[in-house]
């Protein structure tokens, strides 16, 4: 049976919508407030034991021997495994690309600084510590390969020897007549630029508590993970398991940014469990676990970008060359985030051809992961540099010059060359409101008022898309076959009409619990505490992703609003039964069931689950007296990508400009945002205090990715960025006060017309602050071409433009 | 091992207590008291996910060993508000949307709590400074300066019936 | 990320102390506020057998006013300093320094002992004491002795102080009425240990020419690194931003090789040092 999921507001069977669009106050809030909430490291369970994990000092060095004698022998421990266990238990794991997986602990040589080599369980995470300080571990140092481009040589010493080579993927791809519009365009402009590795670092790392019980092989794994039933797929498959043996339960958790959930770490924590009968093993990743071998690292990228305009400054094609040092191994999944940029390749613009070569290199760093945006923020932050690179060759204003080139609002929905689909924007009317924030023109006159007196101030003027509801199509050149990420919900009414809502997520942070409620309050017109949800595990949940790719909002509402458009055709075939008139007649509308002409006919929900569990004297014979409905909810009209990696991929397209000032210290080079301006359009917003949330979140960690952020490497791989000391996330000092505007243009597709918005400012903040920092810069004739626009990068840039002092 | 006794005031109640030298005050509060409330994040001293309060000063609970604590009274998330309802700065942090995973605001709301006990009336300037010592990976800390406001709002006013009443 | 096994005392007077730390039985040291200290031990890069905690011993925690000199017990919490009327009134640049170190929640605990004993290159306090001329006294099996600040830091990491010797106050003189005095750093952001930063102190003659002047980086070199060459540029000069800047050239050219690490180069460091330098002597002699 089909169901229409409501595209808009006005669809929903109320009156005045009371609690979705409204500025509603979490329902998750009070039990985080006051320390309520069970986080995985919260978790006690009877004879739990502890895991600490011992990991590699090199980056890349045989494993000769190993000796746990002594370690097994101290007081505590109950088991220690290495990799001869991983070797004997578990497969390599999936990756992206296929086949460069490797052990969750290394068997015969670590690739990597803080590669897994053995781990301990014991009474507490204290001793199982010192027994790490009891293994003998000799190893042979071999070459590192330290630099993408290197380890692409054909002499070069090799990551997996079983790959025969260190690149782990090299194709071009070309959308449309680009060598034609190259060799025909009126300007082109070719610039380099580096991107270094950044990462999540959610407050809260990794954690899990994992029992393996070694006679029905059954696994639990309790977690902090983002996607509970994929981790639950992944140790099936690493494990020879089927998959309905492997039951996960996803905790509340402490944000993940797609920077959190250990396969690693997990698996070696089931392995321990089973040696120790079966016993939980808690394994907490420590915050030095977590940044120099976690989910923490993400896009470390070399780019060469060129961008042809004909004479008025129209963009006539963009080229992307792209190298992405991807680390010791695929499964951390950090090449998705390659893929990703296809989902929206040209930005707000409609750049009517492209070509994307694009190389991944294996190295000896630790596996690349997701992160917030997943690759378009790089991406986003070439494209308009580029962009101002040609507006000021063309004498352009970087306002006018995106004006020029965006999609105008007559032409969604609108197809770009990479094959996504955009569903609707107002983009022009954006730039109009961003401009009329920030006072745009008298900015322009205090920033020449300032040059004079030899400040250097910029102005940043950027604009990028946010693909909203990921799906796997869009990764199908680095091997993702899926097209589609169902999303489920049961919504259950019990006897006495209350009602409960049963969800496969866990909280993370954006408020989908709320959400939940706002949507079921709103449908059935009662109060939204009167509405429970429950998190199930993945043994009990409908089908279910999660948060990841700024779907769930989207995806959540889709999945709720199926299963209430069910429970209440269940309920209207009851009311038609009973009432002996045409189900098609009844109307569900502010909680009640009527019938147009028939005024006696008005039953409450409560009373019409009531009937259906309490009166079956009154049920005609076979009807399910169930009031309750699951409804997995997938993005419609998705299409599996082509040869070139086209797809319809993304539902949703939201779009945003931002306007930053800054000034640049011209002796030191220290960046300071003077003002920070954004409008942004992501569709209807179910709940304006969360967009604003995630908005002003992924502002500040865009400052932190463009001023701030890196992960930086020694010599040997050696990482020296292990701490909070040298990993600077921005504080409540490094953010500044952030104007906002929204201008709102429904997706025409989606449900309620809502658009991703998670991941939010990660895909502008970069590129306008880093367009600010050139524009300050561009009276120098420098530009600053690496991100983080650390105070020593900036400062070599004016060295080298010979204004100091 | 090394066992050590500790007689310790946490949110009011007396403990006595045998511990590890080595053990940290965060991991005794938690394993120890089940006062899991206070979170751990970095270990470090930088990411003030731990803070608690010492004798009403907000301090890292990961930088503290628990033996350390012997004879002091400590003030945990869980000891701000009566057993049913929200402190007012919960309810300032619970209004102005001032948290999304959670994890990091028991630490934020210790922090402010020190804050406005000296100062009911903080300026922006004041309130950056305090708690430029606690990282928040989620909001961006816009909702977060609001929330502190608002909590110091809602302190002038307890405080202005208290003293009429 | 836990400590390794390690013992506990917390002795009530200072001869028992400092008999724990001359115990050669066993590896002991000083635990005070355990803000440098505890991240230490939580990596398991520092490893003492025995902690010696001070903060039962009387004596320890105070700021007083005495002969010309403010007294400060080493257990003094940075805290106590930053919110203490005395040391704003009679010790301006150490209440500025006092706001750079870390963040209040760390400021709560930190001790002024603690951070002296640290000799963090890149901290604050250190270059503080030095540009002010302080005097430490220690307390050992021997006795009591003093140590001026410029002799009290060795090295990187080390002080003068022997393995069973405890810091007990740090005395810094009350400069002279009129004495002009600066505390500039750069950091990555508020609250991190500086790329580089400059204490200074300035006194200015009866015809406005600088009749003296203490200027010690910091974050620039093993330990705080007094600039004598720049004091020698500028003495009998007269103020003005000429001056200024020869004094920070003359800080550029004597500081050998700087320290390098993720943040900033050698030579970043180099030129910070002297633009700490012409910036901080501009605001000291303002202050005059």
């Amino acid at each position: 049976m089909t169901v229409e999921i409501p595209k808009s507001l006005a669809e929903l069977p109320v009156g005045e919508p009371r609690w979705v669009g409204r500025r509603v106050r979490r329902t998750e809030d009070a039990a985080l407030l006051t320390g309520r909430v069970e986080f995985i490291d919260d978790v006690q369970l009877p004879g739990m034991l502890h895991c600490a994990i011992l990991r590699s000092p090199f980056a890349h060095a045989r494993i000769t021997s190993i000796d746990v004698s002594a370690a097994l022998a101290l007081d505590g421990v109950a088991a220690v495994v290495t990799g001869a266990d991983a070797r004997a238990w578990a497969n390599p794991p999936r990756s992206a690309p296929e086949g460069w997986g490797a052990l969750c602990i290394a068997a015969e040589k670590a690739s990597f600084v803080g590669e897994p080599v053995a781990a301990v369980a014991a009474t507490s995470r204290y001793v199982a510590e010192d027994a790490l300080e009891l293994i003998e571990v000799d190893y042979e140092p071999l070459d590192v390969v330290e630099d993408p481009f290197a380890a692409m040589q054909p002499d070069s010493e090799l990551v997996h020897e079983d790959q025969g080579t260190n690149v782990m993927m090299q194709r071009v791809f070309t959308w449309g007549e680009v060598d034609a519009a190259l060799a025909g365009a009126a300007h082109t402009f070719t610039e380099r630029f580096r991107w270094n590795r950044l990462g999540a670092n959610p407050t809260e790392t990794y954690g899990c508590v994992c029992e393996w019980d070694p006679m029905s092989l059954d696994i639990v794994v309790r977690g902090a993970m983002q996607s509970p039933s994929s981790f639950a797929l992944g140790r099936a498959a690493t494990f020879g398991l089927a998959s309905n043996k492997v039951r996960v339960v996803g905790h509340a958790h402490g944000g993940s940014f797609g920077g959190k959930g250990n396969a690693r770490g997990t698996d070696i924590a089931c392995m321990l469990s089973r040696k120790a009968g079966g016993r939980p093993v808690k394994w907490i990743e420590d915050r030095s676990e977590y940044m120099t071998a976690g989910a923490s690292q993400a896009w470390d990228r070399h780019y060469e970008a060129t961008l042809t305009t004909d004479a008025e400054g129209v963009v006539t094609a963009l080229v992307v060359k792209l190298v992405d040092d991807i680390g010791a191994s695929g499964d951390g999944f950090g090449a998705i985030s390659a893929a990703k940029p296809l989902t929206a390749f040209t930005g707000p613009y409609t750049i009517p051809v492209a070509r994307y070569d694009l190389t991944l290199v294996a190295t000896n760093k630790v596996p690349a992961s997701p992160y917030r945006g997943m690759g378009p923020p790089p991406h986003f932050f070439v494209l308009e540099q580029m962009m101002d690179i040609a507006a000021r060759g063309l004498a352009i204003d970087p306002a006018e010059m995106r004006r020029r080139n965006f999609i105008p609002a007559d032409r969604f929905p609108y197809t770009i060359p990479s094959g996504n689909e955009y569903d609707s924007g107002s983009y022009e009317r954006v730039l109009d409101e961003a401009l009329d924030l920030a006072g745009y023109e008298q900015l322009r006159k205090d920033q020449a008022a300032a040059r004079a007196e030899g400040r250097l101030v910029g102005i940043g003027v950027a604009s990028a898309i946010e693909p909203g509801v990921f799906d796997w199509n869009a990764y199908a050149i680095v091997g993702m076959p899926q097209t589609g990420v169902p999303e489920g919900a049961t919504v259950g009414v019990d006897i006495t009409g209350s009602i409960t809502v049963r969800v496969g997520f866990s909280h993370e942070g954006q408020g989908q619990p709320t959400l939940v409620s706002q949507l079921v309050a709103e449908y059935f017109a009662v109060e939204m505490d009167a509405v429970r949800v429950v998190h199930l595990d993945t043994a009990s949940a409908p089908p279910s992703f999660g948060p990841g790719g700024s779907r769930l909002g989207v995806a959540i509402t889709g999945a709720v609003l199926g299963a209430c458009e069910r429970v209440r055709d269940k309920m209207a075939t009851v009311v038609a039964a009973i009432m002996h008139c045409d189900a098609g007649d009844v109307e569900l509308r502010d909680g009640r069931f009527r019938v147009a002409g028939r005024p006696e006919v008005d039953m409450t929900v409560a009373q019409v689950a009531g009937t259906m569990l309490a009166r079956s004297d009154l049920l005609p014979e076979g009807m399910d007296p169930l009031p309750e409905a699951t409804y997995v909810w997938t993005a419609p009209g998705r299409t599996p990508a082509d040869e070139e990696g086209r797809a319809k991929s993304y539902l949703t397209a939201a779009q945003a400009v931002h306007v930053v000032v800054v000034e640049i210290d011209a002796e030191t080079g220290v960046v300071e945002i003077v003002r920070y301006c954004l409008v942004d359009d992501c569709g209807t917003r179910l709940n304006p205090v969360v967009v604003e949330g995630q908005t002003d979140g992924s502002v500040a960690q865009g400052i932190g990715a463009a001023l701030y952020e890196e992960y930086v490497y020694g010599d040997e791989a050696q990482p020296l960025t292990a701490s909070f000391m040298d990993y600077l996330m921005p504080t409540i000092n490094e953010v500044p006060a952030i104007e906002k505007r929204e201008v709102v243009t429904p997706s025409p597709v989606s449900p309620l017309g809502a658009k991703g918005c998670g991941e939010g400012a990660m895909h502008t903040t970069p590129a306008a602050v880093m367009c600010a920092v050139n524009d300050a810069l561009a009276p120098l004739g420098v530009m600053a071409r690496e991100v983080p626009a650390a105070p020593n990068r900036v400062w070599n840039l004016l060295r080298s433009a010979g204004t100091q002092r | 091992m090394s066992e050590h006794t500790v007689e310790v005031t946490v949110n009011g109640v007396a403990y006595t207590a045998t511990v590890d030298a080595r053990t940290t005050l965060v991991d005794f509060l938690r394993a120890e008291l089940g006062l899991t409330g206070t979170h751990v994040g970095c270990e470090h001293g930088v990411c003030g996910v731990c803070t608690v309060l010492v004798d009403g000063k907000a301090t890292r609970s990961c930088l503290m060993l628990a033996v350390q604590a012997d004879g002091l009274r400590i003030t945990t998330v869980e000891g701000l508000a009566e057993a049913e309802g929200l402190h007012p700065i919960q309810e300032a942090f619970a209004e102005e949307h001032g948290l999304q995973c959670g994890f990091c605001t028991p630490g934020f709301l210790m922090a402010t709590h020190e804050l406005l006990e000296a100062n009911p009336d903080p300026g922006d300037d004041e309130i950056r400074d305090v708690l430029g010592g606690q990282l928040c990976r989620c909001t961006g800390y816009q909702s977060i300066l609001r929330s502190v406001h608002l909590a110091a709002s809602k302190t002038r006013a307890q405080r202005a019936a208290d003293a009429h009443a | 990320m836990k400590p390794a096994p390690l013992d506990y005392a917390a002795p009530e007077t200072l001869a028992e102390a400092v008999a724990l730390l001359a115990d050669a039985s066993r590896e002991a040291k000083v635990i005070a506020g355990g803000q440098s200290l505890m991240p230490m031990l939580n990596m398991r890069l520092a490893r003492p057998e025995l902690l010696v905690d001070l903060r039962r011993v009387d004596g320890l925690d105070h700021i007083r006013e005495e002969h010309g000199a403010i007294r400060i017990g080493a257990m003094t919490s940075k805290r106590e300093v930053e919110q203490s009327p005395l040391v704003r009134e009679r010790l301006p640049l150490l209440h500025a320094a006092t706001l750079h170190v870390g963040h209040p929640q760390i400021r709560s605990r930190g001790t002024v002992g603690g951070s002296m004993a640290q000799a963090d290159p890149a901290a604050e306090y250190p270059c503080v004491a030095v540009a002010l001329g302080a005097t430490m006294r220690v307390v050992g099996p021997g006795g009591e002795r003093t140590i001026p600040a410029a002799d009290f830091f060795v090295t990187y990491l080390t002080t003068a102080l022997e393995e069973d010797e405890i810091l007990v106050e740090v005395s810094f003189p009350v400069p002279a009425p009129g004495t002009g005095w600066s505390f500039t750093e750069i950091s990555r952001r508020h609250g991190d240990f500086a790329l580089a930063g400059a204490a200074i102190t300035v006194a200015l003659d009866g015809a406005g020419t600088v009749a003296d002047s203490a200027i010690v980086l910091f974050g620039v070199g093993p330990g705080p690194v007094r600039a004598h060459a720049a004091e020698a540029r500028i003495r009998g000069g007269r103020p003005g931003d000429e001056l200024y800047r020869e004094a920070g050239a003359a800080v550029a050219a004597a500081l050998t090789d700087p320290p390098a690490d993720v943040h900033a180069d050698s030579e970043y460091r180099r030129h910070l040092a002297a633009t700490m330098t012409t910036r901080g002597l501009a605001e000291a002699v303002q202050r005059t």
